[in-house]
């Protein structure tokens, strides 16, 4: 276990010393701004303006992070051959690639947690509230990200770096989309759009699912059910994701 | 019966170059063995092999059939992997880390005693001539200090067998011969080494066997000594009095000097040739052996490659 801590160790490392956290910075300022206008245009509430934008700001920037530096990071291991030193001890194929994927994790996370403070933080100081729900939904784009990181993963491991972050980001978009088309087409029965839209609604997962945002601007409750069940959902998959990763990446030649 | 800290068994590998191409054959059943504590030196020429070689016995690569075992375990084990200090063709770099921290970086992976770990780098440093340079960015190094640096990445954690791909290629004089002196000084501490080299002259100093690999097989193994007696078989002449144009003995080699011809002759037509010299009324000035190199044998096998 030594191994994967280090490799992740190494990873976050990496990610910090390429500057990942300009991100954030980026983030902070941009919510500060945009919470001063809305505060200044907006007539009605401007407290669920600002929670509705930043947290959709939060996963936007999360997401960045999760589908540009997991697969850079991970091929550039790979391309670059510092894998070669690595994989040449006694280390397992799949301890490397999970020691890669906790690193990366940790890194969103740490963006992640850091700019919910900065919101919380927005909220205190303009709204004069504090709002928990902000930390649920917060904790829900985290488990996308585990699951949005897991499936970068394995990309890296399937294609190439350029490829890998493109269908990432598909996953990323269609995973928010296909729950709708698939009930929009519901009543199409005409060629190949049925089944195409079926099969992608099987086999990519229901990134709405995460989305707690409405919920949580509009004081609605959530149940402990529902949120058990997200949880599992997410961990599962991502579980899966990743087991998929490691069997690919077990018996690839690295040359 | 020697010890045996690395055995190869009938590898094969090809590889598939991609779309439309036909898979190359790169290694054709090559067998070797390498006894514990000795220095062996793997030549060929380029495209060989060599280095694939050394990535399927690192577990880099998988080979299509063959069996490889290190210490006398099957070599994709975690126990055989620890005892394998190995340094690639190409000084790899994070352009992220120092000296120092990529060798920590290691350490850790070997899962070396926590408390030690710190001296054992400031160890493994000194040995390669790194210390000073230790805490600077690796982005800001030289190749020969990247490769001085992969080298110390090897010797971490004191590895029964080393496996060194091209360790001197890149190096200044003194480089190398620091890297010489590292591979004796790992010999006399009973480290079996295992190294691929286009340098010969450092082979012949410092192997006490070699193996040559020529498309994808093992071509000739055996000591230094061995191989180059059995190139011995050669010798220089010289004759005055007569043209060599004229011998019917088949030659190697002729020369002609200022008032003497000079030729090389195989060691099984020396006699046909004195008989011959001396039928024709020329007269023999000289005769010796020609003390092969290491350097003949090898090419001979390089560019009889194809067959
Ligand atoms: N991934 C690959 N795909 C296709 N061919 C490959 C691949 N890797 C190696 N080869 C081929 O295998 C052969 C052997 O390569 P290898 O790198 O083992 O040679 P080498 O003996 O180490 O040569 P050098 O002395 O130049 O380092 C070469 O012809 C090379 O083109
Ligand atoms: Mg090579």
């Amino acid at each position: 276990m030594r191994a994967v801590a280090a490799i992740a160790r190494n990873t976050f490392r990496e990610a910090l010393r390429d500057r990942v956290l300009y991100l954030f910075l980026g983030f902070a300022v941009l919510l500060l701004v945009c919470s001063k206008l809305f505060g200044l245009l907006t007539v009605g509430d401007e407290g669920k303006v600002i929670k509705d934008f930043g947290l959709a700001g939060i996963q936007l920037f999360t997401m960045l992070i999760a589908v540009m530096m997991s697969v850079l990071l991970i091929s550039r291991e790979v391309d670059s051959r510092t894998v070669y030193n690595i994989l040449a001890k006694p280390v397992r194929r799949w301890q490397f690639l999970i020691g890669k994927y906790l690193g990366l994790l940790a890194t969103v996370a740490v963006n992640l947690a850091l700019m919910t403070a900065v919101l919380l933080l927005v909220t205190v100081v303009y709204l004069r509230e504090f709002d928990a729900g902000l930390l649920f939904a917060a904790a829900m784009t985290l488990l996308e990200m585990a699951l949005l990181t897991a499936f970068a993963t394995l990309f890296a491991v399937l294609t190439r770096p350029m490829l890998g972050t493109v269908f990432t980001l598909a996953v990323f978009v269609i995973g928010h989309v296909a729950e709708d088309i698939w009930l929009l087409t519901q009543h199409v029965d005409s060629g190949i759009v049925r089944p195409l839209v079926v099969a992608v609604h099987a086999v990519l997962p229901n990134l709405e699912r995460f989305n707690f945002k409405a919920e949580v601007v509009h004081g609605l409750g959530v149940s402990s059910g529902e949120v058990a069940l997200t949880v599992i959902y997410g961990l599962a998959y991502t579980a899966m994701v990743l087991v998929l990763a490691c069997a690919r990446f077990r018996t690839k030649d690295l040359v | 019966m020697a010890e045996i800290a690395l055995s190869v068994e009938g590898l094969h590998k090809s590889f598939d170059p991609g779309l439309f191409e036909r898979r190359v054959d790169v290694l054709k059943g090559l067998s070797l063995e390498v006894h514990r504590g000795e220095t062996f030196g793997f030549l060929g020429p380029n495209g060989a092999g060599k280095t694939t070689t050394i990535k399927a016995i690192t577990g880099l690569i998988r080979p299509d059939r063959g069996r490889i075992s290190v210490c006398g375990l099957p070599h994709d084990r975690l126990e055989a992997r620890a005892r394998i200090g190995f340094m690639a063709e190409q000084p790899y770099v994070y352009n992220h880390l120092t000296g120092r921290e990529f060798l920590e970086f290691h350490a850790e992976l070997l899962a070396l005693p926590r408390a030690r770990v710190g001296a054992r780098v400031a160890e493994v440093l000194e040995l390669v001539s790194m210390t000073g340079a230790a805490n600077r960015a690796m982005r800001t190094f030289s190749k020969g200090m990247l490769q001085r640096l992969s080298l110390a990445q090897a010797l971490l954690g004191r590895p029964e067998l080393l496996i060194l791909d091209e360790p001197m290629s890149g190096l200044d004089p003194v480089g190398r011969r620091d890297v010489r002196d590292l591979i004796l000084a790992e010999k006399e501490r009973g480290t079996t080494v295992f190294f691929s080299s286009h340098i010969i002259p450092d082979v012949e100093t410092i192997c006490d066997r070699v193996a040559i690999l020529v498309d994808g097989t093992v071509r000739a193994v055996g000591e230094v000594r061995e191989l180059v007696a059995q190139e011995a078989e050669a010798y220089e002449l010289s004759f005055v009095g007569g043209d060599a144009v004229d011998l019917e003995t088949p030659l190697l080699a002729s020369h002609r000097g200022s008032d003497a011809w000079w030729v090389r002759v195989a060691g099984e037509h020396r006699d046909a040739l004195i008989r011959e010299l001396a039928a024709s009324g020329a007269r023999l000035v000289a005769l010796s052996p020609v003390r092969s190199t290491l350097e003949e044998f090898v090419l001979r096998h390089y560019e009889g490659g194809g067959r």
